[in-house]
């Protein structure tokens, strides 16, 4: 137990787990593009204009909080 | 020996003949067999599994003429299992913060790291639920006027759509097994197309006694009319 409190106290583990976290929250930037991409193809294909710009916003606001959470953890990890 | 049955009504000659009306292309094309409710257009909402006679929806390719008669998406119960699993996984760190007494004694991580992984947590969980509900979403069926047109979408990478037209369809059916599906009144469809084109299949529709009796009613009709 005092052993794991004390790597996890070292700088050197802090910063491998902000470079791992970073590089999640960046694949999952990516994923979300996809899907935004994805949900923009489908909508091409069937319109509904009543739901359209609740799915739009809904998976921009995702894409948004994805990208600002990777940013802030670049400056305040 | 006694007559055991015998005819009361006296038979006509001519047969009964079924009623035909004259096709009227200024009328509005609807459904006939549904409820004087549901002949007018209806707005359709977010999670709408069931609808005929949808408006505000438009598909690739649609003619001008053609109107959508029939929207079927899966059953909405068919999403339980998801919601289920997302509402387990929001309410699962408030929870440990609850029950599970951590006292700093397993890792002392700082806590703006904690507070990063916690909102990078709900960010995926939010991300799943959205996934999970546009692949249901884009699971559509549409019934028109003139042709079936089947969207399977799963997996984000995957889709497939496949159309046929109404005078190629041979037969509707479908099957509804097992205590939940007849509970919430859903089950797969079945179209029969001619040749060597591929049957259809809507997987999980609600109603879908009252799908297949509207397809085989506009099965032979043209333009969906009589």
């Amino acid at each position: 137990m005092e052993i794991i409190n004390l790597l996890f106290s070292n700088n050197l583990i802090l910063g491998l787990t902000k470079v791992a976290f970073l590089a999640t929250d960046l694949m999952f930037v990516f994923f979300l593009i996809v899907v935004f991409r994805q949900v923009n193809l489908m909508r091409a294909i069937v319109n509904d204009t009543n739901d359209s710009l609740f799915l739009k916003s809904v998976i921009i606001v995702l894409i948004i909080g994805a990208v600002s959470l990777f940013l802030t953890a670049l400056v305040i990890l | 020996m006694p007559d055991i049955f015998v005819a009361t009504d006296k038979q006509t000659d001519t047969p009964i003949q079924p009623e035909s009306k004259p096709l009227d292309l200024d009328k509005p094309l609807f459904l006939e067999n549904t409820n004087a409710e549901d002949v007018k257009p209806q707005k359709s909402h977010l999670f709408s599994s069931f609808y005929k006679n949808p408006r505000g929806i438009f598909v690739k390719n649609q003619e001008k003429d053609e109107k959508i008669l029939l929207f079927i998406r899966r059953a909405m119960v068919t999403n339980f299992k998801w919601i289920f699993v997302s509402i387990i996984f929001l309410l699962l760190p408030p929870l440990a913060y609850l029950f599970v007494n951590f006292g700093g004694q397993i890792i002392s991580f700082p806590i703006r790291y904690i507070i990063f992984f916690l909102l990078f947590y709900y960010l995926i969980i939010f991300s799943y639920i959205y996934v999970n509900f546009i692949t249901w979403y884009f699971n559509i069926s549409f019934v028109t006027n003139i042709r079936v047109i089947d969207i399977d979408f799963s997996g984000l990478i995957y889709k497939n759509v496949a159309v046929t037209k109404l005078s190629l369809i041979q037969d509707a059916s479908f099957i509804q097994s097992g205590a939940v599906r007849t509970f919430f009144d859903y089950g797969d469809v079945y179209i029969q197309t001619a040749g060597t084109h591929s049957n259809f299949e809507f997987e999980a529709a609600p109603q879908p006694a009252n799908a297949v009796h509207i397809i085989n009613d506009l099965i032979g009709k043209k333009n969906g009319n009589h």
